[in-house]
């Protein structure tokens, strides 16, 4: 295989996976049941894992075999593993209501998707393999934003952190050929695996204080 | 500078930071922490005044080479100073009243052991004076303002140092607020530069005004006017003044009248005479506005009051508007092309700051010995103080003739230079804006007077006739380390009232550098025993001569009894009574009663109120209780600072909808900015 048909396979492999982190990312802003949007996000996270061991492995750089690994134990083994301990623990398994009905978030989503793929556009010649995938990434970061704001319960809102921290990641394995430097990426990672623990202690918390784990009703708290 | 001044420099600065840390660490032991706070302080503030003065009278300051403290470690930020004349002065002013006030705090820390931690308010002393130095010799707008702020922050901590009482709480928060208001205003007019100029040194700065476009000059100008004029105190930004002097504990409120106020002073002449260029004319006009009406209405506010220390703060107002006058009339005169006449009211508006610090601090100390010993600041309930508080008494009244500008202490001759300036710049236009020299001229002389009434007050009914009330009775005389921080300052307002042609001097480098001109060889004659004016239509005196005069006239009533009333015998006898059954304090004078006769000229102003409520049982004639109430509107409070603060108020309750308490609207917040801003770059 001569080396111009590898990178163009690699290439289009990314391109897939990405799109199909982006489906993903609009299936969970469609979706009311907690479990499955857990498992959604494991989805996700496998296929950013496999994105990075991809570019690990055409550019020959060990250290991004380290962030696909450890996206791999962290966001698709460990963290769902948490999550779904959680929802087990606190018996909700539904998000009651979102505060925009499905159809119109999905559209929400389609204007932020292509305002994603507009802002990418001046850098998309740095990209060195896959096409759009900043766009992709952009969009995941916008859409997670807005799911966040979205929804009600504690729980899914870690969930579309996660997903921000995910687009967070494709962009920085997608734009920069090596990654970035792995002090960085660690130091993200540990961020965002700091902050579920802590959020999920806080989920626990608020439901015993309020019964309730609905985050629009901490503005009780204010005097 | 050559080596001796900076090392004595940087011994000095190292001698605050030990004191800072020897306090604290000794705090356990409140007389330990009390010795090596304030004596450290001593130490360092007399090193600085032998540094600065030296460097001044040698001349090395026009030398001096700026230098960085340490190195940076904040991008953008450098430690750096560099001790020119202008700051060598202001150095020599705060190092002077550091060196007093400290052994004056080596008596007065004594009233707060077991009742207050003494070694925080020692070690918070040292950092108000390491701030405050470091705010004169900073060459760096970033250092300068940083030094600015930790003085802001720790004028603020020691103000608020007898936090118990409530007064104090909401003075020292009055204090906090308008000290902001103020940073704000200087940091967006250091911004302002920084843009023109490219750089935070202040040798970047250096004449810049000239390069500027005039409207943003003017905006320049008069945020420093507002950011310093809230330091200085001057009207109508002085209302923290009156409350935060007189709650802080004395040697506090010294040094904030004699050094902390005048940072104000060093930020307007470094800005209006190094940095901004030739002046347009109204910005000496407004300086000079200013000045006359805050000379005039502290010297009213205070006849008014008889809380002794409130009193001594309204002065700080009145001063610090005689101080402004000078520098007014400086730029004026920078304007029209006087540089001659610029330098003397320059000198004048400085040599005033010098003599304020001084006895001003002076009379604070004085204040806080009595307070002290009565316990009381009210001087309806003193009295009689004269005998039982013979030195604090002799120093208070050298304080108060010096501050009523009375021949021979240092007051009169800085007020004099003043109005040789102002007399002089009539001629120097033929507009008709030369009108506000005699007329600010003329308000200056009713201010005098005013004064030396108000200290007639302040001193009779403080000290003098029979005590008003039981502690002023039992009161006794301050430890001697207050005496002897009182004494070096009175020394200080003689030899400066004395010797002025000396302290000229330490003019030349200053004025050299700012206006470009020597004048201590013009302002002295006679081998330096006379003071002159300057010029053609300059007025000459000489303190020391009215002095000796006055001397060689005190033999003449001796003279007097020897030849005519030897013979006559002597009785002694209690003072008449008017056939009463002796005298009483209720017969006294009292304050309230003494500034009557000016409360009802100047009524317009003051708004005076009064309620008479009175019980009798068959006649009016003879009552059985009397209530009498009487009140002075304070015209700013209620007319500006009142309207303004209910319209922040709503305001903020206003904006207060965006702080829903609702992570939702929070997380909306973020995302539209980061929308936007995405949407901007595109």
């Amino acid at each position: 295989m001569n080396p111009s048909a590898a990178t163009e396979i690699s290439s289009q492999a990314i391109t897939l996976m990405a799109t199909l982190m982006l489906l993903v990312q609009l299936l969970m802003t469609a979706q009311r049941m907690l479990l499955t949007s857990i498992r959604l996000f494991a989805i996700q996270s496998l296929l950013l894992a496999g994105i990075a061991a991809l570019v690990a492995y055409h550019h020959n750089a060990s250290h991004v075999y380290v962030v696909a690994g450890l996206t791999l134990i962290g966001k698709v083994i460990f963290l769902p593993w948490l999550l779904n301990r959680l929802v087990h623990r606190i018996q909700i398994h539904q998000e009651i209501e979102p505060l925009l009905n499905a159809p119109t978030s999905m559209l929400i989503c389609g204007g932020l998707t292509l305002l994603g793929y507009v802002l990418a556009r001046p850098f998309t010649s740095m990209e060195r393999l896959g096409n759009n995938t900043l766009g992709i990434a952009l969009t995941l970061l916008l859409t997670g934003f807005f799911l966040m704001i979205n929804r009600r319960k504690a729980l899914t809102q870690v969930l579309a952190l996660l997903t921000v921290e995910n687009g967070v990641m494709l962009a920085a394995v997608a734009l920069t050929s090596y990654g970035m430097p792995l002090v960085v990426e660690l130091g993200i990672f540990f961020d965002v695996l700091v902050a579920v623990m802590v959020l999920g202690i806080l989920v626990y918390r608020i439901r015993e204080s309020f019964a309730s784990m609905d985050t629009s009703k901490l503005n009780q708290l204010k005097g | 500078m050559n080596a001796f001044p900076a090392t004595l420099l940087i011994f000095a600065l190292g001698a605050y930071v030990a004191g800072i840390a020897g306090a604290l660490l000794f705090q356990r032991a409140e007389r330990l922490a009390n010795g090596i706070g304030f004596g450290l302080a001593a130490v360092g503030g007399f090193c600085g005044v032998l540094a600065c003065a030296s460097a001044l009278a040698t001349g090395a300051v026009t030398a001096s080479q700026s230098f960085e403290l340490f190195p940076s470690l904040i991008p953008f930020v450098r430690f750096s100073i560099h001790a020119d004349a202008l700051g060598c002065f202001f150095g020599m002013i705060v190092s002077l009243l550091g060196w007093a006030l400290s052994i004056y705090s080596l008596g007065y820390a004594r009233g707060y052991y077991g009742r207050k931690n003494v070694g925080v308010f020692g070690a918070g002393f040292n950092l108000l004076l390491l701030a405050t130095t470091l705010v004169f010799l900073a060459d760096h707008a970033l250092f300068f303002l940083i030094a600015w702020e930790i003085m802001a922050l720790t004028a603020y901590s020691l103000v608020s140092f007898e936090h118990e009482q409530e007064e104090t709480r909401n003075a020292g928060v009055l204090f906090f607020v308008m000290s902001h208001l103020g940073t704000g205003c200087l940091i967006l007019g250091f911004l302002l530069l920084f843009q023109a100029s490219g750089s935070y040194g202040f040798d970047s700065f250096h004449a810049l005004g000239n390069t500027l476009p005039a409207g943003r000059r003017n905006v320049v100008f008069l945020l420093f006017l507002i950011g310093f004029g809230v330091k200085a105190g001057m009207v109508p930004l002085h209302i923290w003044l009156p409350a935060a002097h007189p709650v802080a504990p004395s040697n506090v409120s010294a040094l904030m009248s004699g050094v902390i106020v005048k940072t104000g002073i060093y930020g307007l002449t470094r800005v209006g005479f190094d940095f901004l260029g030739t002046p347009p004319n109204w910005w000496g006009v407004t300086v000079l506005t200013i000045g006359t009406i805050s000379a005039v209405l502290g010297v009213l506010y205070a006849l008014m009051e008889h809380d002794l220390k409130r009193l001594l703060a309204y002065h700080s107002i009145e001063n610090i508007g005689i101080i402004l006058m000078g520098l007014g009339a400086a730029l004026m005169f920078r304007h029209s092309g006087h540089p001659v006449l610029a330098s003397l009211a320059l000198i004048a508006g400085l040599y005033h700051t010098l003599n304020h610090a001084v006895f001003k601090a002076l009379l604070f100390l004085g204040a806080g010995a009595v307070l002290h010993a009565t316990h009381t600041r009210n001087m309806e309930d003193m009295g009689g103080l004269a005998k039982r508080m013979r030195w604090t008494a002799l120093f208070f009244l050298v304080g108060a003739v010096a501050i009523s500008a009375l021949p021979p202490l240092n007051g009169f001759v800085s007020e004099w230079l003043t109005y040789q300036s102002l007399l002089q710049g009539f001629g120097t236009t033929t507009r008709l804006i030369r009108l506000m020299f005699p007329l600010s001229g003329a308000m200056l002389a009713l201010t005098g007077a005013l004064a030396a009434a108000c200290f007639v007050k302040a001193f009779g009914i403080t000290f003098l006739a029979q005590p008003r009330s039981n502690p002023a009775r039992h009161a006794h005389e301050a430890p001697f380390p207050m005496l002897l921080g009182q004494g070096i300052l009175t020394a200080a307002c003689v030899f400066l009232g004395l010797f002025p042609t000396l302290f000229l001097k330490l003019f030349d480098p200053l004025t050299q550098q700012l206006t470009g001109q020597q004048l201590s060889q013009q302002l002295t004659t006679a081998n330096g025993l006379v003071l002159s004016g300057g010029g053609a239509q300059g007025g000459t005196v000489s303190t020391l001569g009215i002095t000796l005069m006055l001397l060689c006239l005190l033999p003449v009533p001796l003279g007097l009894w020897l030849l005519f009333a030897r013979r006559s015998r002597t009785r002694i006898a209690p003072t008449w009574d008017c056939g009463l059954r002796g005298l009483t304090p209720q017969m006294e004078y009292t304050a309230t009663g003494f500034s009557k006769p000016l409360r009802m000229i100047f009524k317009a102003l003051f708004r005076p109120r009064r309620e008479v409520q009175r019980e009798y049982d068959f006649s009016p004639y003879f009552a059985t209780t009397l209530r009498f109430e009487s009140h002075v509107e304070e015209v700013f409070q209620t007319r500006i600072y009142r309207p303004l603060r209910w319209l922040v108020l709503r305001a903020s309750r206003r904006t207060r909808a965006l702080q829903a308490g609702s992570i939702q609207a929070y997380l909306i917040y973020i995302f539209v900015t980061l929308l936007a801003l995405l949407l901007f770059a595109l």
